[in-house]
């Protein structure tokens, strides 16, 4: 698991090269700065198709949507066959590339147990296309593919598990992080970097345009995601051992996440009451996890 | 047939602001068209937009590329030459700016007409979204449709409350715009900015995106560094020697998160003077 640091334990030098296109406020472009920040020069980076988040010093390759997993796997055996397994094949990859599209391919990987490390910047949608939905957006939220109006309430379905899938493929590292808590994100970033095997790291990170909330308030909403609950920071080993990283006495009301997004503005008082019960009995869940160090799965 | 062409930056809405125009004129009986400028338009970053208006059917489906009007929503972009480039003679150049058409100093064959759609949007809609605030402007200085109808498109777009106070910016920019003038430079200064600004990679200079530009008092500053982790676009720099921050303003954006994050408020969002 991973060792907390101190903000001075940050590391200074920045990989990223700025300013990059990404929006004003982009809290994806915040994933990308601290994780590699965090990951160092010594990575080469895989990217699918995405928003432009920030760009880094790092070798990088692309592939199309369906591939990252195969493609992180070849550079990983490649690396290996040479004799340069000081080198981490990285996926910096959005929650479109994860979670849907990409995800058999990572599914693959991830039982094949590929010495690879996975980063998603989940920004709940398909947004560089302009806000399709996917299955990382939670329920409720009106995206361009499931605008509110007389007959719909927004997205239908609940947001994929997605920590808990993966960890389902028993593979040595699953992580949650969010951009609003960088001591945590790079702490697990650096756990991540000394273990081998399939590792991946889900970071929250608002979107300002396809949330609809002005671009000052990117960590302010991240940060009520997690005290909320409904955005747990937590870590899962071999789909056994269980760590919640962030525990408060008591969870802030799930309004202060909801209320500051346009893209819930239109919920009813019973559908936020339904929101909370949701949330507050998922993370009863996980403290019992905590307590026994361990998740069922 | 009436084509126009719209200068902005994404999240002033010059998308939705040639959807509504589109969809006015389809109110007034007329055919039309409203076409994005297809790139990866990011929040801040320069774009355009293009309209079409016909009593009869419009079968051209390319960009417009020499417009009757220019219609821009950005004051930064409003100084720059580009906005009136093959605009047809004797057209119309509406600018977002504070200035009187008599100062600008865009030249050409055309008239201009200015409006201060930026303070309009923020008094009335408290934010600097200046599609709908520079609508009013244009009826009143084209003539081309009828306020009525650009209410009932907003309307259509906002609707309830957000709406109406779309269409009291319109009602004020209607008042408020100044000209059209016969333009009075003969040929305007060569600015170089690009404004259609899209895709991947990296920018040399961003601080034309910014509306608000921060500003750190460092004797309040209490050395926390939240700032400086929290600046997605590291335009922030730590100084270690003083233990202060200080701002790269060629990387700013004006996103906010440093001024918002600061737990001593000893960052301010300034208004960009242009
Ligand atoms: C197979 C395939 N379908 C669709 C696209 C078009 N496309 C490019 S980027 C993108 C959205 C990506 O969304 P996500 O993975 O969530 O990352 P984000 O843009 O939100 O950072 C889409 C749909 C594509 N490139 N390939
Ligand atoms: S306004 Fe945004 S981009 Fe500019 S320094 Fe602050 S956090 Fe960075
Ligand atoms: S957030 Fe405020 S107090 Fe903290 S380092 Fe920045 S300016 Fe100083």
């Amino acid at each position: 698991m991973s060792e907390r640091i101190t903000r001075a334990q940050i590391p200074m030098e920045e990989m990223g090269i700025t300013p990059g296109s990404a929006c004003q406020g982009c809290g994806a472009a915040l994933a990308a700065r601290l994780a590699f920040k965090a990951l160092g020069p010594n990575v080469i980076r895989h990217g699918v198709p995405c928003c432009p988040d920030t760009v880094t010093k790092t070798p990088q390759i692309g592939t199309v949507f369906e591939g990252g997993g195969a493609l992180l796997t070849g550079t990983s055996r490649g690396l290996k066959a040479i004799g340069r397994e000081d080198v981490l094949a990285v996926g910096f990859f959005g929650d479109g590339g994860t979670y849907d599209i990409g995800f058999q391919g990572l599914s693959a990987a991830a039982e094949r147990n590929e010495n690879i490390l996975v980063i998603t910047k989940d920004n709940e949608a398909y947004m560089n296309t302009g806000n399709q939905r996917s299955g990382a957006t939670p329920k409720y939220a009106t995206t361009s593919t499931n605008p509110v109006g007389p007959k719909s309430r927004g997205k239908e379905q609940p947001k994929k598990n997605i920590p808990f899938i993966f960890a389902a493929h028993y593979v040595p590292y699953v992580a949650t992080a969010s951009v609003a808590f960088p001591e945590d994100l790079i702490a697990k970033v650096n756990y991540a970097k000394t273990i081998t095997g399939f590792r991946i790291i889900i970071i929250q990170s608002p979107c300002p345009v396809g949330w609809r909330f002005e671009p000052e308030k990117t960590i302010e909403i991240a940060r009520a995601g997690v005290q909320a609950g409904i955005w747990p920071l937590f870590e899962i080993q071999n789909g056994h051992d269980f760590k919640l990283n962030y525990k408060p006495k008591e969870l802030k009301p799930v309004t202060e996440y909801l209320k500051p997004q346009a893209r819930f503005r239109h919920m009813t008082e019973a559908e936020i009451a339904e929101v909370q019960e949701d949330t507050t009995s998922k993370w009863q869940s996980l403290i019992q996890s905590d307590e026994m160090g361990k998740v069922l799965i | 047939m009436i084509e126009i062409r719209l200068h902005g930056r994404g999240g002033q809405g010059a998308v939705t602001a040639s959807r509504i125009l589109a969809t006015a004129a389809y109110e007034e009986g007329q055919y039309s068209q409203a076409i994005p400028m297809y790139g990866t338009e990011r929040r801040g970053a320069p774009l355009t937009a293009f309209v079409r208006i016909d009593n009869q059917r419009v079968r051209e489906r390319m960009l417009v590329h020499e417009p009757d009007i220019s219609i821009v929503l950005d004051p930064l972009i409003a100084k720059q030459q580009g906005v009136v480039e093959s605009l047809k003679a004797g057209g119309i150049v509406l600018l977002n700016t504070a200035m009187a058409p008599e100062e600008v100093k865009l030249g050409g064959d055309f008239k201009v007409a200015t409006v201060d759609a930026t303070t309009i949007a923020l008094e009335v809609l408290g934010r600097p979204i200046t599609n709908t605030a520079i609508l009013g402007a244009f009826v009143k200085v084209t003539g081309a449709l009828k306020l009525e109808s650009i209410e009932k498109a907003i309307k259509k777009y906002f609707p309830g409350r957000l709406g109406d106070m779309n269409i009291a910016a319109v009602r004020r920019s209607y008042e408020e715009v100044k000209g059209p003038i016969q333009a009075v430079v003969k040929s305007g200064v060569q600015e170089k900015m690009d404004l259609n600004v899209g895709g991947y990679g990296v920018l040399k200079d961003v601080s034309s995106w910014r509306v608000f530009t921060p500003e750190v008092d460092v004797d309040k500053c209490i050395s926390c560094k939240a700032c400086w982790i929290f600046c997605p676009e590291t335009a922030i720099q730590w100084d270690e020697a003083k233990k202060k921050p200080y701002i790269e303003y060629n990387k700013c954006k004006g996103c906010g998160v440093c001024a918002n994050e600061c737990p001593v408020k000893a960052i301010e969002m300034v208004r960009v003077e242009v």
